[in-house]
Parts: structure tokens; sequence; C-alpha cells
């Protein structure tokens, strides 16, 4: 520390006697505890947000399936028509997934 | 050692184990940073606090781009959430004084001069707690914690000689309101 001056040397050792006391520190079980309670508030929502997705997909799959072949589509048009898109989406994701961990590996070698 | 900008990218593709070893190394720097804005009467509400950041970075992670580091970016988001946990406990605050709760242990020559010591250190913790938050956080931080200025300056996110600055405005402000209450510093 730099020089103080006397009224800053007064108020200083105040300070240090005043304010001296028992240093408190995390309870030793609190990291178990947090990765409990981020384990517990992660994965449920996880859970429920697949089950979600996965059943509006099959829903909608199976509805464009049955309205197209009530139109006279041939299967083979119905599988393109309702995969392809599908592809793209995996695609997109699988890009986006890639482009995150080379962001966060470049992130890593600086 | 792994680096802290490794582990993230770890924990960013969903490794738990690099969490958790994040959390390990900076859950007791956040704890003290949230005790040192929070003070002595809410030690269990600086747990929380330290708890909350971990949860919000858990959920925040895949967002972090490493344009600072990370213990920077946490300790934000632990000065943050504790400075507005404080301004919700405040209202609900019991009044206790900080030093005095660690003074009667301490010898004194007798009751008189104790009674004057108490009422000393009561009227600073009050004092303390007139200034800005940054300032009695550094404060608590190396008088009470017993950081070093380059640590105080690591978790509020200054450089040293900010910090060495605050200290000395600190103390300064609370030497002339002191004063003014009719106390004297020896």
């Amino acid at each position: 520390m730099t020089e103080m001056e006397p009224r800053e040397t007064e108020i200083d050792s105040l300070l240090r006697r005043s304010m001296a006391g028992p240093v408190p520190s995390l309870s030793p079980d609190f990291d178990r505890r947090l990765l409990r309670e981020v384990r517990r508030s992660s994965q449920p929502l996880d859970r429920y947000r697949r089950i979600l997705l996965s059943g509006y997909g099959l829903t909608s799959v199976v509805t464009s399936a049955v309205v197209m072949r009530g139109y006279g589509l041939d299967w083979g048009v119905i599988s393109v028509t309702i995969l392809g898109p599908l592809a793209l989406l995996a695609a997109a994701g699988w890009a986006r997934r890639a482009l995150a961990s080379s962001k966060a590996l470049r992130a890593s070698e600086q | 050692m792994e680096a802290d900008s490794q582990l993230v990218a770890r924990a960013q593709s969903g490794d738990q184990q690099a969490f958790a070893e994040l959390v390990s190394r900076h859950s007791a720097h956040v704890f003290r940073l949230a005790v040192s804005i929070l003070g002595r009467e809410f030690i269990p509400e600086a747990e929380d606090v330290t708890q909350e950041v971990f949860l919000k970075v858990h959920h925040a992670i895949a967002s972090f781009r490493g344009e600072a580091e990370f213990s920077s970016w946490i300790y934000r988001i632990a000065f943050n959430q504790a400075v507005n946990l404080k301004a919700r406990v405040r209202f609900r605050s019991p009044h206790a004084d900080e030093t005095v709760l660690y003074r009667a242990a301490a010898p004194e020559p007798g009751p008189h001069r104790r009674a004057e010591t108490a009422q000393r250190d009561q009227a600073l913790a009050e004092c303390i707690r007139t200034l800005p938050e940054v300032y009695q956080s550094a404060l608590r931080l190396y008088y009470w914690l017993g950081s070093g200025v380059a640590e105080v300056g690591a978790l509020l996110g200054v450089p040293e000689n900010t910090v060495k600055s605050y200290l000395h405005r600190a103390r300064l402000l609370l030497h002339g309101m002191l004063k003014e209450r009719g106390y004297s510093c020896d």
C-alpha cells in the first residue's frame, strides 16, 4: 500500500480492529448440493421438451402423410416431402453445434 | 491444470464434470464477494446468492463467448445478484451491528470503555453502510476477509490502482463521518 496520511492511518487501524472477526466459508457440502440442484433444474425440463417435441413431430408427420395420401400422392413423393425438410433441420442443427464448438475451441486457445 | 476456457468449452458441450470443476474453482471466491456485499448479518443469504449465480451460469454457459475471462463474467453476475438481494433484504434487516457481534468476545478494560467502543463500532458500521457498494465491498474484503488488493481488484473487476483509490476514499470518508458524529479514531 502507498504511504497514508495520519488521519488515514488512524482510521486504518480502527478498521482493522473493528472489522476483525471470524471469516465465513461455504458449507462443506455446498458443491455437492449445488450440482444436485443443477441436475434437478435442468434435466426435467430437457426431458419434457424432448417428449413434447417428439410428440409434435410424430403427429405432424402422420397427419401430413395421411393428408397427402388422401390427395392421391405416391409414397415416394410423400417420403421426400416429409424427410427432406427434416434432413435440412438436422443439418442446420449439426452446423450450429459445430460452429459453437469451434468458437469455444478458439476461445480456449486464446 | 486445465485452463478455465478449456473447462468452459467442455461444459458448453454438456460435460458436467467440467462444470463441477468450474464450481469447485470459483465457488469460494463468489461466496467471498457475496459476503463482502451483504455483510456479516447475511451469511446464509450469501450462500444462496452463490448457488443462484452458479445456476444462472449453468443456464447461460452456452451463450458465454469467451470475450472476457470466465471469472470476470461470473463475478459480475455475483456482484449484481448480491446487490439486488441486498436491496430486497435491507427492508427486513434486523439492524444488528455487524461489528459488535464479534466485539463481545474481545477483552476490554471495563464496562464503560467497552460501551464506548461498542458505540463507536456501531457508528462505524452505520457509516460503512452509507458508502457506495463498491467501497463497502472493498473494505469488507480487505479488512474483514483478508483479501489482498489484487484479489479485491479481480473480484470487483477493476485494476489494483482503482482498489487502492476506493480504499483511500472510503477511509477518508469514514474518518470525516466519525468525526462529525463526535468519535475519535484512535
